[in-house]
Order: C-alpha cells, then sequence, then structure tokens
C-alpha cells in the first residue's frame, strides 16, 4: 500500500515535469541558448540512464563514450553515404552501437571492478585511435560535416528538435523504466548484488551481461547520433574522457541504480555548470563539481534522490 | 633495418619503462596495502611534475635538485588525500572507490589549470645538450641520468621494504590486514604512509617526465596511470618484480611494436602510420591478458 502510494506521487512528479518540459519553450518563449541547454540536457539525462542501466547490473564503466561517438559516428557516416534522412539513421547509430557494445561485453562479462573500469576505459582510448586512423571514412582529426535532424531553414528549427529529443528521451525513459521493473531487470539486480548466488538461482549471468551491454551501448548510441546531429558536426572528441566521466558524475550525485537518479543528477549539476559558466568561471566550476563528487560518495551515497529520506529521518530525530 | 636505431628505440622504451615502474610501484604499493585502486594517480604524476616546474621556475637552480622537494610536498599531499578522501569511505564499495578518484581527477586537473593554466610546460635540463656516445650511437645525458636513478630508486625502495620496521609493517599489512592489526600495527597509520610513499614515487616520475624534456600540462597524467596500471595487472597486483619486469616489457614493446609493424608493412608497399597506435598497444596487451586471466597474469585465483 504504502509503497503504490510512493510510487503514484513519484508517477505524478514524473508527469508534471514532462508536462513543464513540454510548455517549457511557451513559458520563456522560443531562445536559442535556453533551448540548446536543454537539448543538451535531455541528450545526457538519456545517455546518463544508459550508463546508470549498465551500473545496474553491477558493472561500472569509464569508457561509456565509445558507444556514444561510435553511435554518433554510424550515424553521421550512414547519412553521408546513404542520404537517408538523420531521424532513420540514429536508430542505425544505436544499432552498431549496441553490436560493439555485445562484443566489448563479451570480453568484459568475466571482469569486475577496476578490471572493468580500466578495460572499457581502455575500449574508449581503442576507438578515438580507430576513428583516427580511418581519415578516409571519419575525416580524421577533422571530423565530419552532419546534416541536423531539422534543417536550420525552417522557423524556430530548434523548437521542433527540442521537441523531438525530448519525446525521444522520455520513450527512452519508459523503456528503462519497464525494463528495471521487469524480471530482467530484478536479474541485473541479483548480479550486483552477488553474481555467485544470482548464478545458483538459476540466472544467466552471462546471458543478462551481455544483454546490459547492448541495451545500455544502444541507448548510447541513440544519445550520441542525436547529440550530434544537433551540433551538426562530429569530430574525435565525441571519445573524449569526459564524455566517458560525466554519465558518472550525474548517475552518483543523482543516484545509482534508481530510474529518477541520473534525471535528477543531469538537471542539478547541468544548471549549476550553466550558472557557473554565467560567472565567467571555468576551471572553478570543474573543482567545484569535483568536490561536488566527492561530497556525496563521502556523505550522501545515495545521491540527490535519497535527500527526502535525509531530511524525515533527521525531522523524526 | 639499422641496427643501431634500434639500439636508440630500446633505450628510449627503456626510459619510458623506468616512469612507468615508478609509477606502478607507487599504485601496487597502494593496492596492496589499501585494497584501493587510485585513478587519479597520474593526476599525482601531473602535479609532482608541475610543482618541480614551479619550483625550478622561481629559484632557477638544478632541476635535479629540485625533485627531493617536490617529492615531500607531494608526500603531504598523498597523506591528505587518503585521511579526508579514501579513509572514510573505506570498506563502502569499490565503486565509490572509482566515483572519489574520478571527482579527484576533476579536482586536481581544474586546480593545476587554475594555478598554471592549461599551456604546455617544459623545463630546460642543464645537461639536455650532452650527448653521451656509447659505441657507434649517442644516447642524451639525461636518460641515462633518469635509468640510474630509477635503479637507485627501485634498489632503495626494495632494502625498505625488507629491512625496515615500517617497510615490513606495510608487507605485513598487504598480506592480512587484520592479523596484522592484531600483531600491534597501527594498520590505519601504515596506509596513510603508503599512500604517501606512492605519491611520492608518482612525483619522482613526474619530475624525471618533466626534466628529461617532456612537456607538462594538466592533463597529461591520464594516460601514464593507465599504462602503469596495465602494468600491474600483467605484472601481477601487489607484485613489485612483477611490476618492474612488466614496465620494462611494456615501455620497450610501445616504442619497438609500432617500428617493426612498420617496416613489415613497408614490404606489402601498404602506406600506414603506426605510430599512433603506440598509446593503445598498453590497452590491447592489458585487454588480451584480461581476457585470458581476469586477474592478472601472475595474479593470485579469487582475487
Amino acid at each position: 500500500m504504502n509503497r503504490e502510494k510512493i510510487m503514484s506521487v513519484k508517477t505524478c512528479l514524473g508527469f508534471i515535469s514532462f508536462l513543464i518540459a513540454l510548455l517549457m519553450p511557451h513559458i520563456f518563449g522560443v531562445s536559442q541558448y535556453l533551448l540548446t541547454v536543454l537539448i543538451i540536457m535531455l541528450v545526457f539525462i538519456l545517455y546518463s540512464s544508459a550508463w546508470n542501466l549498465l551500473a545496474l547490473s553491477g558493472q561500472g564503466s569509464l569508457g561509456h563514450a565509445a558507444f556514444f561517438g561510435i553511435g554518433g559516428y554510424t550515424s553521421a557516416i550512414v547519412v553521408k553515404s546513404l542520404g537517408l534522412p538523420p531521424l532513420a539513421t540514429i536508430l542505425a547509430g544505436g544499432i552498431f552501437a549496441a553490436f560493439i557494445g555485445v562484443l566489448i561485453g563479451l570480453t568484459c562479462v568475466r571482469l569486475k571492478e577496476w578490471f572493468l573500469a580500466m578495460v572499457t576505459f581502455g575500449f574508449a582510448v581503442l576507438a578515438h585511435t580507430i576513428t583516427l586512423e580511418l581519415p578516409g571514412l571519419t575525416g580524421g582529426w577533422d571530423g565530419l560535416p552532419v546534416q541536423k535532424v531539422i534543417p536550420v531553414t525552417v522557423h524556430n528549427y530548434i523548437m521542433y528538435e527540442y521537441y523531438l529529443v525530448l519525446i525521444t528521451t522520455v520513450i527512452v525513459l519508459f523503456v528503462i523504466y519497464q525494463i528495471m521493473n521487469s524480471k530482467v531487470g530484478l536479474a541485473f539486480e541479483a548480479i550486483r548484488e552477488n553474481e555467485l548466488e544470482a548464478n545458483v538461482m538459476g540466472i544467466n549471468v552471462m546471458k543478462y551481461k551481455l544483454t546490459a551491454f547492448a541495451v545500455s551501448a544502444f541507448f548510447s548510441g541513440i544519445a550520441g547520433a542525436l547529440e550530434i546531429h544537433h551540433f551538426g558536426y562530429i569530430t574525435p572528441e565525441v571519445y573524449g574522457i569526459d564524455i566517458s566521466f560525466w554519465p558518472i558524475i550525474y548517475c552518483v550525485s543523482g543516484g545509482l541504480c534508481t530510474i529518477e537518479g541520473p534525471i535528477l543528477g543531469t538537471i542539478i549539476i547541468t544548471l549549476l555548470d550553466e550558472s557557473l559558466k554565467n560567472f565567467g568561471w571555468t576551471y572553478e566550476r570543474y573543482i567545484m563539481i569535483g568536490l561536488i563528487l566527492i561530497l556525496i560518495v563521502r556523505f550522501l551515497p545515495k545521491g540527490f534522490v535519497s535527500v527526502p529520506e535525509k531530511i524525515k529521518a533527521y525531522l523524526r530525530s | 633495418m639499422d641496427i643501431s636505431i634500434f639500439i636508440q628505440i630500446l633505450v628510449w622504451g627503456l626510459y619510458a619503462g623506468c616512469i612507468y615502474i615508478l609509477l606502478a610501484i607507487g599504485l601496487n604499493l597502494i593496492f596492496g596495502v589499501m585494497k584501493v585502486v587510485n585513478f587519479a594517480h597520474g593526476e599525482l604524476l601531473m602535479i609532482g611534475a608541475y610543482v618541480t616546474f614551479w619550483l625550478y621556475s622561481s629559484s632557477g637552480i638544478n632541476p635535479y635538485l629540485v625533485v627531493p622537494i617536490s617529492t615531500f610536498i607531494m608526500a603531504i599531499l598523498g597523506i591528505l588525500i587518503e585521511r579526508f578522501g579514501f579513509r572514510p569511505i573505506r570498506g563502502t564499495g569499490k565503486l565509490n572507490e572509482i566515483f572519489l578518484s574520478l571527482g579527484l581527477i576533476y579536482l586536481l586537473q581544474n586546480s593545476a589549470a587554475l594555478l598554471w593554466t592549461t599551456n604546455s610546460r617544459t623545463i630546460h635540463s642543464p645537461y639536455s645538450d650532452i650527448l653521451v656516445p656509447l659505441g657507434t650511437i649517442k644516447l642524451p645525458l639525461d636518460y641515462i641520468i633518469i635509468i640510474i636513478a630509477t635503479i637507485l630508486f627501485l634498489i632503495a625502495f626494495q632494502l625498505f621494504m625488507k629491512k625496515t620496521t615500517i617497510g615490513r609493517a606495510m608487507r605485513a599489512t598487504s598480506q592480512n590486514r587484520e592479523a596484522a592489526a592484531l600483531m600491534g600495527i597501527n594498520v590505519e597509520r601504515i596506509d596513510m604512509l603508503s599512500f604517501a610513499l606512492g605519491s611520492a614515487l608518482a612525483a619522482v616520475a613526474g619530475s624525471l617526465w618533466l626534466i628529461s624534456g617532456q612537456m607538462v600540462n594538466p592533463y597529461v597524467g591520464s594516460l601514464p596511470a593507465i599504462k602503469a596500471f596495465a602494468v600491474i595487472i600483467i605484472g601481477g597486483l601487489g607484485s613489485i618484480p612483477g611490476a618492474i619486469i612488466a614496465g620494462l616489457i611494456l615501455g620497450i614493446a610501445e616504442n619497438v611494436v609500432p617500428v617493426i609493424i612498420q617496416s613489415l608493412v613497408a614490404v606489402f608497399n601498404v602506406e600506414m602510420s603506426f605510430t599512433a597506435w603506440k598509446d593503445t598497444i598498453a590497452f590491447l596487451i592489458l585487454i588480451i591478458v584480461l581476457i585470458l586471466r581476469p586477474t592478472g597474469l601472475f595474479g593470485k585465483k579469487g582475487e
């Protein structure tokens, strides 16, 4: 009963935030700056939720930029060579990223903790090197110009782009929510808690770990493709360490292994980042974010989502 | 292929290997004692190099004489990181340690960028023009100093671990923490000291790297750190001799393999540059080793 009540409160909150997000361009007007920030924020909500799904199965990746970048490059190359509209190729980016995700997952299923972290990090560097080594296909250091999802010539194109990204993100979040609450999600959690016991209980650990890799890589690839079709170009910088680390920062600060954690974390950290940016701070804001991460790991290990509980517990005592 | 060029590449690899060994031994010591992998270890190398740069450019004395001072400063920074970072989250899970390291990476990189800007800095070593003739080849004096200094450091480190009380306590703690604590060893102090020693070794590596003519900017730390990690995985977690051998192998492989592949490929008239693969070789070795043995080449089973 109580659990259902909490769920309904959460659903309501989710619905309200979706409505606010829908009305955003009408409340504040079609501002290029605001909508750009929101689009990037949504892309990263999608991307961090994908990372979170992998973390749910107990696998912390330090190299998700590999999937993000592969998704982006695949989509860009398919658009360029086949002339398909970007809307269709975004899916292709996700599918190819998922394929690579399975391959990487196959090498990673036996690894844990920092071994896994290092190897995934290594794959991001490897993807970067391979991209640079194929300049005919990828444009090398210069990257590729990419067609935008909505042509710039369309009036208020940024608003349509915003709605497109918003709807994609909401669909993906819904799918991730369904996965987390399904048998598959339970299996992921069982594997995270105790791999051996999960195996004893008849869960095919390898299959589920690979599934986690594939699904997570698929959504990361979609996020990458969405981002580059928003920016209109792609360079090897999409494999940067930053791109691998941001989803981790968002998830950890928001709340690991919850559906709302990555959303909350991304919104709060992005808002903080943007407002500090307007202060003219560059390195100071990254120092702040590093400090926040350390403080959260130390004092708020369940992230921002656990703040209401903490306050409640404090008031009760 | 000309044999003297080959030897020169070999020496270059030996020199790179020395830096990896210094870094890897520090990382290995911290892992052995605390069972923590500090992903921000490369950032300690970078800060160490910057401190040396800063002391050198403000005093103007021989950069090699500055190294002990910056090593000491970095040891203190290491103590602070251990005391306020890793100690409070001990036992709350491996993922938390990884996240904490990420926070440290952001903190240290951007503090360096704030203090010293992101411009690449170099030090002009007083011996940079001197080449020592060895048979038909000539080697820079700085490389020889670094190789000899590393050997001396390793001997001193080994003696410290084997002969002194603190060194023995460190080995005892890394073998069995509870038993060591029961034997009256203050394991938390040992944690602190090993973190300080690890940071000091990273500072030595960074300073020597800088003095020998390499550039330092706030982002140079991550690659050597990951290579050091590859070294300890190949050599076995907690094994110092393993780290030395693996460090040398990696340093040499990184420099020799691209040249060999390039000369092999040239036979088939394929134009391709393999120098970009230099940084990837460590990962390829790492990935292959971990696929075959998920606990490292010489690692214990069930670790």
